[in-house]
């Protein structure tokens, strides 16, 4: 645990570079996704009337228990469910009446580790990367990189269903961003990892900021959001509770971390929801 | 329509069919183990039976399995989320369905020949030209229509791919026992004349019996086959697309 926590220390989070005036890679406004409750029983709030906005170039995270509505949120920014009410746009195109052009700006991690099970890793990359249109020799290109800088080139040759946890999530997260997407929302991204791989993949998701691509990230780590988050938002039950850098959150609930955040706000541990 | 994804899709499909040995059992195995077994207990003269009367019935046994591997596929793809994650890339949904069905009338078409050339070692013949021989091909590739139609309907219905392989025999069975190689009787006629393997063996039968291509009877065959799988088919995306996709 000791060795666990001084090698993720090492990692260096990557400098602020958003300025106050750069585009709105995400607008949320008054979104809310309510299922409707069996015979009998209340409609289940997962998310209920949250608002927030993403600069581009941002690494933002949504911050909470499990069942706390995180992902119920990407669903609804990424088009798989339909909001009941509320209103969101990604670069400016609205989730509803233009997807299409969403899902050619965006790449997913989802959390479940879905990929082909009967091809390799490669292949599996260089499918999803035939999806989004890209020329041949690109997408070839693009594939040799991240798997390079992920140190994925043996695993990337054999077949997915031997694979262990980690893998598939650093298969999943190449995946994600095979399409070169200005923004990535990645859902629980180093679920599974060792602690050498998820070093490796924060210091991915840095690059990307380097790269000035906006990150969605969602996550129970409060130490993973504390490292890669330039803004936090943390939600419970289906509303957004705060808003802002960890480093101003913390100070405003006089904690030392986002954990002590969660609790001073609730009255409980960001763990006991899960 | 990118007709370079669909082709993507499609490779990805004859893939697994090549890589999964489940797949290529019950694809390619299990009609050429069906036209040997049935071969050596049918062609006997003493027992009274004619393999050449019966062989029809058996292209079409074997099409009827892709209403299980469809069901058994896209319940798969919805449990590993792997269809949430292709519908979140900038592929439509038809082509996704285009690459399913190219891919099975692929393999129908690939059955037809396995169990046309094992069943000639069991002296089948077939008293027709190439043309025939192509119409088949092509009508066993418009009827595996309807099997991807019962497939994504039995998919939808299904909540698990366990739950899948069983309620796919509710269409299986019924097309297997009065609309192949089994005699029709007075009693299960009226069943027979609304499955469409029945049409399928029918027809078959004509082509291969030396019929003339353009016989009425296997132009009204060929009608009602086309028709017929092209309504189940679309009802299946239909009911996939709105319920089965959760």
């Amino acid at each position: 645990m000791a060795e666990t926590k001084s090698k993720l220390k090492s990692y260096q989070k990557p400098e602020n570079i958003i300025n106050p005036d750069d585009e709105l890679a995400i607008e949320v406004r008054g979104l809310k996704k309510y299922f409707k409750g069996k015979k009998g029983f209340e409609d289940v709030k997962a998310v209920d009337g949250v608002s927030f906005n993403v600069k581009s170039g941002e690494i933002f995270g949504l911050l909470g228990p499990n069942g706390a509505g995180k992902t119920t949120t990407i669903n609804m920014l990424i088009g798989l469910i339909k909001p009941t009410d509320g209103t969101a746009s990604i670069y400016g195109y609205d989730i509803q009446e233009s997807l299409s052009d969403v899902k050619e700006l965006i790449g997913v991690c989802p959390q479940e580790h879905a990929v082909f099970k009967f091809l390799t890793g490669r292949e599996n990359i260089e499918l999803f990367g035939s999806l989004y249109s890209m020329p041949k020799e690109d997408l070839k290109k693009r594939a040799d990189e991240l798997i390079s800088k992920l140190d994925f080139s043996n695993a990337s040759k054999r077949k997915t269903k031997g694979y262990s946890g980690g893998m598939l999530s650093q298969l999943n997260l190449i995946i994600s961003i095979i399409n070169n997407p200005k923004l990535t929302f990645l859902d629980e991204p180093t679920v599974g990892m060792d602690p050498r791989a998820r070093r490796r993949t924060w210091e991915f998701i840095g690059n990307l900021k380097n790269e000035r691509r906006t990150v969605l990230l969602t996550t129970h780590y409060i130490e993973e959001a504390q490292a890669l988050c330039d803004r936090v938002a943390i939600i419970d039950y289906g509303e957004l509770l705060t808003i802002g850098s960890p480093k101003d959150l913390m100070k405003k609930y006089e904690s030392d971390n986002l954990e002590g955040v969660f609790m001073k706000i609730t009255g409980r541990r960001i763990m006991e929801g899960m | 329509m990118d007709i370079r994804r669909l082709f993507a899709l499609l490779k990805i499909e004859l893939k697994k069919i090549i890589r999964e040995p489940a797949y290529v059992f019950l694809m390619f195995l299990f009609p050429a183990v069906l036209t040997i077994v049935f071969g050596f207990a049918f062609s006997d003269p003493e027992l009274g039976m004619s393999f050449n009367a019966m062989a029809p019935g058996l292209f079409a046994y074997a099409c009827i399995f892709i209403i299980m591997i469809v069901a058994q596929s896209f319940s798969d793809g919805r449990e590993q989320g792997l269809l949430r994650r292709l519908a979140i890339t900038p592929m439509k949904a038809s082509e996704f369905m285009g690459s399913q069905i190219l891919a099975n009338m692929i393999i129908a078409m690939l059955q037809v020949l396995i169990v046309f050339i094992l069943a000639q070692f069991f002296g089948f013949s077939a008293n027709t030209n190439i043309f025939g021989i192509i119409l088949a091909i092509l009508l066993m590739a418009i009827f595996s229509l309807s099997s991807v139609g019962l497939g994504l309907i039995t998919a939808t219905i299904s909540k698990s791919s366990g739950v899948a392989t069983g309620l796919s025999f509710l269409f299986i069975l019924p097309q297997m026992f009065f609309g192949t190689f089994i005699p029709i009787t007075s009693t299960t006629r009226p069943i027979a004349m609304i499955l469409p393997s029945y049409y399928a063996t029918d027809a078959l039968r004509s082509i291969f019996g030396g019929s003339s291509l353009i016989a009425s009877n296997i132009l009204i065959d060929f009608a009602f086959i086309s028709i017929v799988s092209f309504v189940i088919v679309i009802l299946g995306i239909i009911l996939f697309k709105k319920y089965g996709n959760k």
